[in-house]
C-alpha cells in the first residue's frame, strides 16, 4: 500500500508540474501590462512602471516561469491585482466559504443518491427503478445556475422560507440557512448522476459470481448487501465523486454568482475578468491541488476496497 | 413687504448675501432656489426664513416637488424620517456595489467605495433633511468674502478621531492638499496646494485662486474624494489599513469579496445611532442579485437599482423607494479634434436623430428627464431651462447636416460602451436612431474597467488628458448638485476626462465667468452662456438626467441616501 502512495504521489507531482506550465502559457497570452492594472486607468505611467518593475512584469518569462513554481511551492503569489492586498487574504477565506457548500452538497446528495441507485438496482426494470432513472436524469440534465434561479425565486423571494442570497457573518446556523439553496441545486444536478453509477455499480456487483455464491452460502439477503456487494458496486461511484469533489471548488461559478456567495470559482471568475493574475494564478493552481487530493484519496479508497486496483497500478 | 426686516437684514449681511436677498426680494428666484443658493453660502435658516417672511412667502409653493413613489415617505424624497425614539440594537444589512480596488479615500472612483468610506469619515460639509447640502458634518458655518475669492468654515467643537486625537483644521488642510497632489477632479483650478489656512485649529479658511461660488458643494458630501481624513494619512493609505474617522461607525472588519461591517463609534460627537452594527455586504451585480436579496429580505437596504431589473422592488408594498434629487446621466461624447465628429454639424446631426422622450420611457418607464446636449440639470437655482430650445428630434434636418457636411453617403463608426446598468440598451437605441439618418454605428461593449482605459481615457497619451479616447462612446457620469466637476473635467479645454477633447476658447473664458460668479445674476448669465454653446456645438450628446434609486424594507426607518451612493444610517433603526 505504501508503494501504492509513493507512486500516485509522484504522478501527482507530475500532474502538478504540467499545469503550473499550462497555468503560466494561458496568463501569459493576457496583455503584458499588470502594472496599469493594478494602478488603474488613470494612474500616470511612472507609477504604472514602477509597479511593473517591482512585481517583475517585466522579467524575461522564464525567471517568471520559475517564480511561479516557487510561489506555488511556498504558496505566496504576492497582490491581488484587485484588491491590492496578498492573495492569500483572499484566496484561503474563499477556499473556506467553498468547503462549506461542497460539503453540505455533499451530505445531502450522497446518501439519496446511493440509497436511490442501490434501490433501483435491486429492482430492476421495475416502476421504481424507471422512476429513479428517469427522475435523474432529467434532474441532472438541468444546470445547476438553472435550478438555483428557480429555487431561489420559488422558496426564497416568493416564499421566504430561505435566504436569497448568501449571508456572510452571520454564525454557522445563518450561514446554514444560506447554504441550503445552493446546496440543494447541487443536490437536483448530481443526485442522478451519482445515483446511475451506484445503480450500475450494483447491478453489476449483484450479478457477479460471489454474489451468487454468497446467496448459496445461506447468507440473508441483508448480509449479502452489506457485506459482498456494497464494497465492490462503490468504487465506481467512490471514484465519480472523487473528481467531481474537484469540480465542485472551483466549477461552480454559475451557482455562485447567483447567490453571490465568495467561492473558489466566484474568485477566479472574477480575476479572470479583471485580468488579476496573481489571484488567478493562485486560484487555478489551488483547485487543480484540491482536485489531485480529492482523487488521490478516492483511489485510495479504491485501492482499500479492492486489491485489485493497487495491482493494476503497479502494472 | 416687511421693509424693515429687510433692510435690516441688508445691514447684517455681505455682499454675496445681500445680493440673494435682493433676487429674491424682486423675485428672480422663487423660495426653493433662495434657499439652496442661501445654503450654499451659509445663510442660516432661521435668517432664510426671516427673508421669506419679510417677503411674504413665495406664491410658487417653491418648495421640493415629492416624485416620491408607493411606500415611500413623502417628507422627503431622499430620506425617510427617523422614528421618535426607533428601537435600539440590531444590525442593519445594505446591499451595496462591489468597491472595484482599495478603500483609497483619495483613488476611489466608484459608488461602492464611496459609501463604505462615508460610514466612517465625515465630510466638511454634511446634508440637510432635503438632501440638500447642510452644515451637519464637521463644519458647522461657513461664510464667504465679498468676492467669493476666501472662504471660512467654522469647525465643530468637541470632534475626536476614533484613536482618541482632536479633529482640528490640520486635518482639512492635510486632506485638502492631497487632495490637490491628486488632481482631484472638482477642485482642480479651484485652490492649489497650501491654500487652507489652519493657523485656529477651529477655523479652516480657504483662499481660492479665483473667486468660486460653489466651494462648499466641492468639499462636501457631493465630492465623494473630500472625505476628511487625518493628517497623518497619505496618499494611499486605505480605510481599512487605517480605520480611523470621526463619523458615527467604526470598521471592525473588511474583506473586499464580501464586504464591511461596522459597530458604533463611541467616540461620535453626534447622538449615538440607534442600531449596534451595520453590514455592507457587495455585490458584483447589484441590480440583479442584489435586487433579488432585496426582495428575499436578505438584506435590509438596498445601495442603489435601475428601473430595468428593479420593477420587483418599484411595485413592492415592502418597499420603501427613496429617490435622492439627481443629475445623473449618461454623456455621448464625440471627438471633436480629429475624425468623423470633428466637424460639429456631424455632431448636431447625431444629436438631432434622438429620440429622447422614447429614450426615457423605454429605459425608465418615465423615471428620467430629457436632456438638452448640456450639463445643467434644471433643479439648479441659476440655470432656467427655458432659455435654452429643447433640441427635437429631426431626421431631416439630421439628413441634411450630413450633406452638408459631405457625408453624403453617411457616417460609419463604433459606438463604444462599458456594460453598466442601462447604457448597451441606449447604445443600440442610439444605433437604430441614427441608422435613419445615415450613421451606420456599431456598438462595442466592455467590462467597465476596460472600457474606462481603452476607450473612454486611456492613460497613453497623457499629455492632453483622455486624447487617446475612441470618437465615440458612452461614458457614465454620477450625480453633482453643480456642473462644475462635469464642466472642469470633462468639457474645458485640457479637462482631465475630456475625451471629446474639447477645445474651445470661448468655452473656457465663460467657464472661468461662471466659477468666478457669486451673484445669481452672473451665474444665471454664464451657465446660460455654457449651456448655449454646449448645445450648439455638442461635444456631448446628452439625452436625459435619470432618476437614482435606492431605498429600503419598510421595517427600516430614519436612512438618508445620496445619489452619490451614499446610505446614511446613524439616525435609522429596524422594527
Amino acid at each position: 500500500m505504501l508503494g501504492f502512495v509513493i507512486r500516485r504521489l509522484a504522478l501527482s507531482i507530475i500532474t502538478l508540474v504540467i499545469l503550473i506550465t499550462i497555468v503560466f502559457l494561458i496568463t501569459s497570452v493576457f496583455p503584458d501590462d499588470p502594472g496599469r492594472s493594478l494602478a488603474g486607468p488613470f494612474a500616470s505611467q511612472e507609477v504604472v512602471d514602477s509597479i511593473n518593475e517591482r512585481i517583475g512584469a517585466n522579467d524575461p518569462k522564464g525567471e517568471q516561469y520559475f517564480r511561479l513554481v516557487k510561489n506555488t511551492i511556498t504558496f505566496d503569489f504576492g497582490d491581488s491585482f484587485q484588491f491590492n492586498r496578498p492573495v492569500s487574504e483572499t484566496l484561503f477565506p474563499a477556499l473556506g466559504r467553498s468547503s462549506k457548500l461542497v460539503a453540505l452538497g455533499l451530505i445531502m446528495t450522497l446518501p439519496l443518491a446511493l440509497m436511490g441507485g442501490i434501490i433501483a438496482a435491486r429492482r430492476k426494470d421495475t416502476l421504481i427503478d424507471r422512476g429513479i432513472v428517469t427522475l435523474g436524469l432529467a434532474s441532472s440534465s438541468i444546470p445547476e445556475f438553472v435550478s438555483g434561479v428557480a429555487l431561489q425565486y420559488v422558496l426564497a423571494v416568493k416564499l421566504g422560507w430561505f435566504e436569497a442570497v448568501a449571508a456572510p457573518n452571520r454564525g454557522f446556523f445563518g450561514e446554514l440557512k444560506f447554504l441550503m439553496l445552493p446546496a440543494f441545486a447541487i443536490v437536483i444536478v448530481y443526485f442522478g448522476y451519482i445515483a446511475r453509477i451506484a445503480r450500475a455499480g450494483t447491478i453489476q456487483a449483484l450479478d457477479a459470481d460471489f454474489t451468487r455464491t454468497a446467496y448459496m452460502k445461506g447468507l440473508s439477503s441483508r448480509d449479502v448487501i452489506r457485506k459482498h456487494v456494497l464494497r465492490n458496486s462503490l468504487q465506481p461511484t467512490v471514484a465519480v465523486v472523487g473528481t467531481q469533489i474537484g469540480y465542485l471548488f472551483g466549477g461552480l461559478v454559475g451557482l455562485e454568482v447567483i447567490f453571490n456567495y465568495q467561492g473558489l470559482g466566484n474568485l477566479i471568475y472574477n480575476a479572470a475578468r479583471e485580468q488579476d493574475y496573481p489571484m488567478l494564478q493562485a486560484g487555478v493552481i489551488l483547485v487543480a491541488i484540491i482536485f489531485m487530493i480529492c482523487t488521490l484519496i478516492a483511489d485510495l479508497i479504491i485501492a482499500w476496497m479492492n486489491p485489485r486496483a493497487r495491482l493494476n497500478v503497479r502494472s | 413687504m416687511d421693509w424693515k426686516h429687510l433692510d435690516s437684514a441688508r445691514r447684517d449681511a455681505g455682499a454675496i448675501e445681500v445680493d440673494l436677498i435682493e433676487a429674491y426680494a424682486q423675485g428672480k428666484i422663487n423660495r426653493r432656489k433662495f434657499v439652496k443658493r442661501g445654503t450654499v453660502i451659509g445663510l442660516s435658516v432661521p435668517f432664510m426664513g426671516g427673508i421669506i417672511a419679510a417677503c411674504g412667502g413665495s406664491s410658487d409653493g417653491g418648495g421640493d416637488s415629492s416624485t416620491a413613489e408607493p411606500g415611500t415617505s413623502a417628507a422627503a424624497v431622499g430620506s425617510t424620517p427617523a422614528a421618535g425614539g426607533g428601537a435600539a440594537g440590531g444590525t442593519l444589512t445594505i446591499a451595496n456595489q462591489k468597491p472595484s480596488g482599495p478603500l483609497d479615500p483619495i483613488a476611489m472612483q466608484d459608488l461602492g467605495s464611496y459609501n463604505i468610506l462615508a460610514q466612517s469619515f465625515e465630510f466638511l460639509v454634511g446634508l440637510n433633511d432635503e438632501g440638500d447640502i447642510g452644515p451637519s458634518m464637521l463644519a458647522t458655518d461657513w461664510t464667504p468674502n465679498d468676492d467669493g475669492s476666501v472662504w471660512t468654515f467654522t469647525l465643530r467643537e468637541g470632534v475626536k478621531w476614533q484613536d482618541g486625537s482632536d479633529f482640528t483644521s490640520a486635518d482639512v488642510a492635510a486632506t485638502m492638499d492631497r487632495l490637490v497632489a491628486s488632481n482631484n477632479a472638482a477642485i482642480a483650478g479651484v485652490f492649489e496646494a497650501g491654500a487652507v489656512d489652519s493657523s485656529d485649529p477651529l477655523k479652516a479658511v480657504f483662499t481660492l485662486t479665483a473667486s468660486n461660488g460653489n466651494l462648499p458643494y466641492l468639499v462636501s458630501v457631493f465630492n465623494a474624494q473630500s472625505v476628511i481624513t487625518p493628517v497623518s494619512y497619505e496618499a494611499g493609505s486605505t480605510l481599512d489599513g487605517m480605520p480611523n474617522g470621526t463619523g458615527p461607525w467604526k470598521l471592525d472588519s473588511y474583506d473586499p469579496s464580501t464586504g464591511a461591517i461596522f459597530s458604533r463609534s463611541d467616540s461620535y460627537w453626534g447622538e449615538a445611532p440607534l442600531l449596534d452594527t451595520i453590514n455592507i455586504q457587495v455585490f458584483a451585480d447589484i441590480g440583479g442579485t442584489g435586487v433579488t436579496a432585496m426582495q428575499g429580505g436578505s438584506v435590509d437596504a438596498i445601495q442603489q437599482f435601475s428601473v430595468v431589473g428593479g420593477e420587483g422592488l418599484l411595485g413592492s408594498g415592502d418597499f420603501t423607494v427613496l429617490a435622492p434629487p439627481s443629475a445623473a446621466h449618461r454623456e455621448i461624447w464625440m471627438k471633436t479634434d480629429t475624425g468623423q465628429f470633428s466637424d460639429p454639424r456631424v455632431r448636431q446631426a447625431l444629436a438631432l436623430t434622438f429620440n429622447r422622450q422614447a429614450m426615457v420611457d423605454q429605459l425608465f418607464t418615465g423615471r428620467a428627464i430629457v436632456g438638452n446636449d448640456h450639463v445643467f440639470a434644471d433643479f439648479l437655482p441659476f440655470f432656467d431651462a427655458a432659455a435654452v430650445p429643447q433640441r427635437e428630434r429631426d431626421i431631416e434636418m439630421a439628413k441634411q447636416l450630413l450633406s452638408d457636411a459631405g457625408f453624403e453617403g453617411g457616417i460609419s463608426a463604433q459606438l463604444n460602451c462599458g456594460d453598466l446598468q442601462e447604457i448597451p440598451d441606449l447604445a443600440n437605441i442610439i444605433v437604430a436612431d441614427a441608422a435613419e439618418a445615415g450613421f451606420n454605428l456599431t456598438v462595442n461593449v466592455e467590462s467597465q474597467d476596460t472600457f474606462y482605459g481603452n476607450q473612454w481615457c486611456p492613460a497613453e497619451p497623457a499629455d492632453p488628458p483622455c486624447s487617446g479616447a475612441a470618437e465615440l462612446g458612452i461614458v457614465d457620469y454620477g450625480h453633482r448638485p453643480v456642473p462644475d466637476t462635469f464642466l472642469n473635467a470633462a468639457l474645458k479645454s485640457g479637462g482631465v476626462w475630456n475625451s471629446s477633447q474639447y477645445f474651445n476658447p470661448e468655452f473656457d473664458s465663460t467657464f472661468e465667468d461662471y466659477q468666478r460668479a457669486v451673484t445669481i445674476e452672473d451665474q444665471t448669465a454664464a451657465a446660460t452662456s455654457l449651456a448655449t454653446i454646449l448645445n450648439d456645438e455638442v461635444p456631448i450628446g446628452m439625452a436625459y438626467f435619470y432618476d437614482y434609486l435606492s431605498g429600503h424594507s419598510t421595517a427600516v426607518t430614519g436612512m438618508q441616501v445620496t445619489a452619490l451612493g451614499h446610505t446614511f444610517v446613524q439616525k435609522a433603526s429596524k422594527s
